[in-house]
Parts: structure tokens; sequence; C-alpha cells
């Protein structure tokens, strides 16, 4: 899950990181408006977590950017205490949610699930789909009460594709959601389908997966 | 050498010749001012013999002396004598001549200046010889040459001296515009525009010019910024554009099998775009200082870090990776920066590497200097490639994907750290990447 993080205190902002990339999500950080503006006019992320006070500028022109493009990514505004305006502001103009300074970070991550899988559809933390439950905050998989024994990076990709249930994924777009903006070039490697195809060998031996698709040489779907 | 100490040293030069010359013309003038003033003096002596001279007085002179026919006189320290003589000749010039020789008198020989006059008297005809002594003359001229020696020396050390301080303190706002102004300047937004003070206008103009070049310079600078964000804003926007559509395209069950494939096909060259274009933004912010440099940066923490993430692919090789460092470095850089560069010399590593190989990352002092290399198992390479992989777009091998950006890339970030690398190859036996790390580190 990508995530862009803009937060103009350093500190702040690592703390947030370290939380976040131990949680699976890869993280970006923007300093500042210019930088924020960059990046979600380049970049594709599934959250933005965005402080309203910037040195050069309101987060509200970055949160009307996000917004003009229509783009279905979750946002969290961080405000100070007491900014009662701005918090209905930012609600107003498309925020999904807002956290008051200071936030425990496990509040931040519990609020962060929520929003993304109801921007899926999804109304609990645990995903159902075809007999497996997806526990999204405790990276768990089970199939019937009997647990499904998968590696990070699997559970990132079966998530990825639950949430995205019905679409064909790209290679491409898997790669960047599971390890980030990689700087090299056609990076596109198959390394990705290795863990696919470890990851549906696993959920195999439980059922049969003919609604875990491979789409040509392109991508994968899950089909509900 | 510096300016000043030319200048100083020019001007004692032209000092020295300047009193060589005097010191060597003072015995001629001093001879000269000094025969005038004696032939004066021999002039009015003589002048008197000549009105006082009668029959009685020439006769008084030669007759004391028949034989020699000449008469003589002289002063008790032989400094001066008078000789008058007769002369065999009707003929006189009647001219008053000087001569300058020497002459024995009384068994001591001395040089003189000696007047002679011819003349008729009362139809005889005689010289007359007046002389003076110059030996007196001759030890005030080594005296006063002696005094003016040590007197010009003296205004030649004195000179230097002075020469030396008045044009270091004619320099020093030089001095301070090349320090304050050039060579603690790394970018333009730290140049300081205060005047420097300076009481010549030559100085006060370059500070002058200067700063307008300066403010030219960052002027471009920040256009050149301004222009970079710009094609990043204008180029990328509209691939993230065209990806969305795409992505959203594919998403239609009525498309053949060969429309996906094309539409996967564009996807790819997009996403090529997108990254070149962001490997060049990358090297021309590094070159153009966009970064901060001030975070500290563990290097075992983060290449702990990077192999975790790399394991796909270096379990896709079945590679063997040996990460043996013996000191806990801790690097003030920029975190992503560094992590970039180790990230893309291990990916490298990685790519050009032979099944089965091996990857060892070591590190030590070499001089000193902390070392870091990361040396791979792979296909090597041949001199005349070595020379040029940091160049942009050369890729080792034409079969392997990669834009080769990635080790330019690496280039500019090790140069904006002043890390240098150092690259030792063989063809079919490996690459060595070494990062020779600046000295202040610990």
């Amino acid at each position: 899950m990508n995530i862009l993080i803009v937060e103009d205190h350093e500190e702040l902002a690592s703390e947030v990181i370290d939380y976040l990339s131990k949680n699976g999500y890869v993280c970006k950080w923007a300093r500042n408006c210019e930088e924020a503006l960059e990046e979600v006019s380049v970049n594709d992320f599934d959250a933005l977590l965005l402080d309203l006070g910037l040195p050069d500028g309101s987060g509200f022109e970055i949160l009307k950017s996000v917004r003009r493009k229509q783009s279905n990514m979750a946002v969290i505004i961080i405000t100070a205490r007491g900014e009662l305006d701005d918090r209905i502001n930012g609600l107003q103009l498309g925020a999904d949610d807002y956290l008051t300074k200071p936030f425990a970070l496990t509040e931040l991550g519990a609020r962060l699930y929520a929003i993304i899988r109801r921007m899926h559809g999804f109304t609990l933390n645990e995903l159902d789909i075809h007999g497996f439950s997806l526990q999204l905050q405790d990276y768990k998989v089970s199939y019937g009460g009997i647990p499904v024994n998968l590696t990070k990076k699997e559970f990132d990709i079966f998530q990825y594709l639950v949430l995205n249930k019905n679409r064909v994924i790209t290679r491409l777009q898997l790669t960047e959601h599971i390890w980030g903006d990689i700087l090299e070039v056609n990076s596109d490697s198959n390394f990705i389908d290795v863990h696919v195809r470890n990851l549906r060998k696993k959920l195999d031996k439980h059922t049969s997966l003919e609604w875990f698709e491979t789409v040509r040489n392109v991508g994968y779907r899950i089909n509900v | 050498m510096k300016i000043k100490h030319q200048l100083a040293i020019f001007n004692a030069l032209t000092r020295l010749l300047v009193i060589l010359v005097l010191w060597l013309m003072l015995p001629v003038l001093v001879e000269k001012v000094v025969y005038k003033h004696i032939n004066k003096t021999l002039r009015e002596r003589k002048q008197n013999f000549i009105e006082h001279l009668d029959r009685e007085e020439i006769n008084d002179f030669i007759v004391r002396n028949d034989t020699a026919e000449t008469y003589a006189s002289y002063s008790t320290l032989h400094n001066e004598f008078l000789q008058l003589s007769r002369l065999p000749q009707k003929t006189v010039t009647n001219k008053t001549l000087f001569i300058t020789e020497p002459r024995v008198i009384e068994e001591e020989e001395n040089d003189y200046r000696i007047l002679q006059y011819q003349f008729r008297y009362e139809n005889s005809s005689y010289l007359l010889e007046i002389g003076s002594s110059l030996s007196e003359i001759k030890e005030l001229t080594f005296t006063i040459r002696l005094f003016i020696l040590i007197v010009l020396v003296m205004i030649l050390m004195v000179t230097f001296l002075m020469d030396t301080f008045y044009i270091e303190y004619l320099l020093k706002p030089f001095y301070r515009i090349i320090d304050t102004k050039i060579r603690r300047v790394n970018e333009p937004e730290t140049f300081d525009h205060t005047p420097i003070n300076s009481h010549s206008a030559d100085f006060e103009e370059l500070d002058t010019v200067l700063n307008q070049m300066m403010d030219r310079i960052s002027e471009l600078f920040k256009k050149e910024k301004q222009f970079i964000a710009n094609v990043s804003h204008e180029l990328l926007t509209p691939i993230a554009l065209l990806k969305n559509k795409f992505e959203n395209l594919i998403q239609n069950e009525s498309l053949d099998d060969n429309a996906i494939d094309k539409i996967a096909g564009a996807l790819r060259t997009l996403d090529m775009l997108k990254k070149v274009i962001n490997n060049l933004l990358l090297i021309s912010r590094i070159d153009n200082n966009q970064y901060e440099a001030n975070e500290t940066v563990d290097l075992q923490d983060l290449l702990d870090n990077l192999l975790e993430d790399l394991t796909d692919r270096i379990e896709e090789k079945n590679l063997k990776v040996g990460l043996n460092l013996q000191n806990r470095i801790l690097f003030t850089g920029n975190k992503t920066l560094i992590h970039i560069l180790l990230y893309n010399l291990i990916v490298n590593a990685i790519k050009y590497n032979k099944e089965n190989g091996t990857i060892a990352i070591e590190d030590g002092f070499s001089e000193k200097q902390y070392f870091l290399s990361v040396r791979d198992s792979g296909i090597g390479m041949a001199e005349m490639q070595l020379e040029q992989i940091f160049s942009r777009f050369t890729r080792i091998s034409s079969d392997t994907d990669g834009q080769g950006l990635g080790l330019a890339i690496a280039a500019s970030i090790a140069h904006f750290h002043h890390i240098s690398i150092n690259v030792t190859s063989a063809p079919e036996t490996g690459t060595t990447f070494t990062l020779l790390f600046p000295e202040k580190i610990n």
C-alpha cells in the first residue's frame, strides 16, 4: 500500500513513517506543499496523510488538487488541537477523516485501515473472499478457521488484489504497491510472479481458485 | 608567488638598481666637483703669482738653483707646490693647462692636480707649475662613498618594509573578497552580499562586479530549478494520466487478447518513460545541490534493509550474499540518496552476476579513509568498458535490461557527498565497486 506523508515536522514524519513501514505500507515523505503537489500529480498513492500547516502554503491546496483529479486516494488530514474550522473545511473539501495533534500511532493505523476498506466497499476489517478471511490489521488469513501461513509479501499481494476485486491489476501496479517507487528501469521482473505462484499454491490447498485469474502476461484479477 | 611579494621585490630591485647606478657614478661626479674647485684655487694662485712677478723675483727663484734652471717651493705637508722653470724655446702658448699626474717631492710620491702656464718675461720663456695634492680628496671621496652606501642600504631596507606593509594593507580587501565571496560560496543562496570595505576603487569595483555576477548566477540557478520542477510536472503528469487511462481500459471485458497485449506493452513503455525521466531529474537535482545532507546514516542498518528488500532478486539467481562490516559507521549525508547509491551498486552486482554467484559487501580503513566495497562474481568488464560505466545510458551487456542510469546516479550521489568511487574488474571474474568516504567520519 502506497502512502504519501505530507508533514514539515521531521521528527513526527519519521516516527509515522517508521510505524507505517512496519505495518506494511510503502511510505513517501513530502516536506512541503511544493514537493507534495509534485508527488500527487505524478504518482498513484493509496492514501495521503496531510498536515494542514505547511511552511510554504496551506495543505488545502494539495487536497483540492487531489480531489480535482477525482482520484480515489484516501485522505486523512492532521490539524492542531482546537482548529474546528480547519477540520470542517477539510472534510468539506473531500478529506476522508481527520486526526488532531498529538495522536496515537495506533489510532492512525486503525483509521487508515478503516478508510481503505470502506473505500473498496468493505465494512469490516475482516475481508471475506470465497471462504478465505483476511484480517487486515493482523496480517492473518484463514480458511474456515484454519490459518493459512502467508509471507508478508504474499499477504500484501493477496490483500491488494482483494481490495481491488474485479479489476485487472498489472504486474507493474503490484510491483509499485508492494516495493514502492523503484527508480530502476524495467524492474518489472518475474519475481512478482514467483510470489503469486507461491500464494496460489498455498490457497489452492484449501479450495479451487478459478476466481483467482491470471490475465495473459499482464496481471492478475480476483473475481467476486 | 603572491602579488604583494612580487610588488615588494620588484620595488626593491628597481631601487637597488638606482642605488647601484648612483654609487658607480659617485666617484666621477665627486671628481668633477672637486677638480672644478681645485682648478679655481690654482687659477687664483697663478693670477696672484703673475701679478706680483718681477725680474728680481725670477732671479731670486732661478739663481738659487742655477743648474736645474728651476725653482720650486713646497708647503711643509707636501700638499701644495709651486715650480718655475726656464724654457729653451722662444715661442710660448700663453695658455693655462690642467693635468693630473703623480709627482715625487722629497722622495714622496703623490697624485697632484697641476696648473701649467707658459709665459715670456723679458725675452725669456718660463713654465709655471702650481700643484695641489689629491690624496686628501681621495680619502674624502672614499668616506663619502661609504657613508652614502650605508644610507642607501638603510633606505632600501626601510622602504622595502614599508612597501610590504602598505601593499599588504592595500590588498587586504582583495583577499577578503576571495575568501568570503568566492571560496566559501558553494551555492548562490549562501552568497554574502555585504560590500567589502576597501580604500581602492578597483577592489570596490571587483566587489560590485562579483555581486552582480552572483546575482545573475543565482537567477540562472533559480530558473534551472524552476525548469526542473516544470519538466517533472509537465512530463510526468500526462504520463500518470495515460497510465490511469490504460489501467482502466484494460478492465474492459470485451477486449481480445491482442488488444490486452498492446495495452500492456504501452503500460510498460510508459513505466519506462516515467522512470527514465525520474532518473534524469534525480541526477540534475543532485547536481544542482537540491538535496540536504544533514541526516545521520547508519550504513549497517541501511544495508540490512536493502538486502531484505532485494531478497527476491537474490533468491531468483540463487546468489550468496556476504554482508560483513567490521565498523559501525555513522555518516552524515542524505539518507534517501545514500540508499539509492547502495541500492544501485547492489542491484548492479545482482544483475550482472552469474547463477549461484556471490556478492561480498565489506568495509575497512585504507590510510585513515573509511571504505565500503561491493564485490560480485559476475561477468565483469574489460578496461575499455570501465572508463564509461559512469556516463549516462551505458550498459555493460546489450542483452540485459536497464537504461544504464544506475551508475550515473551512483556517481552523482557519491560526488555530492564527496565520496569517491573506484572500480576494478576482470572479465568473467567479477567487478568490485569501492566507496571511499571523506575523512571526517566516525
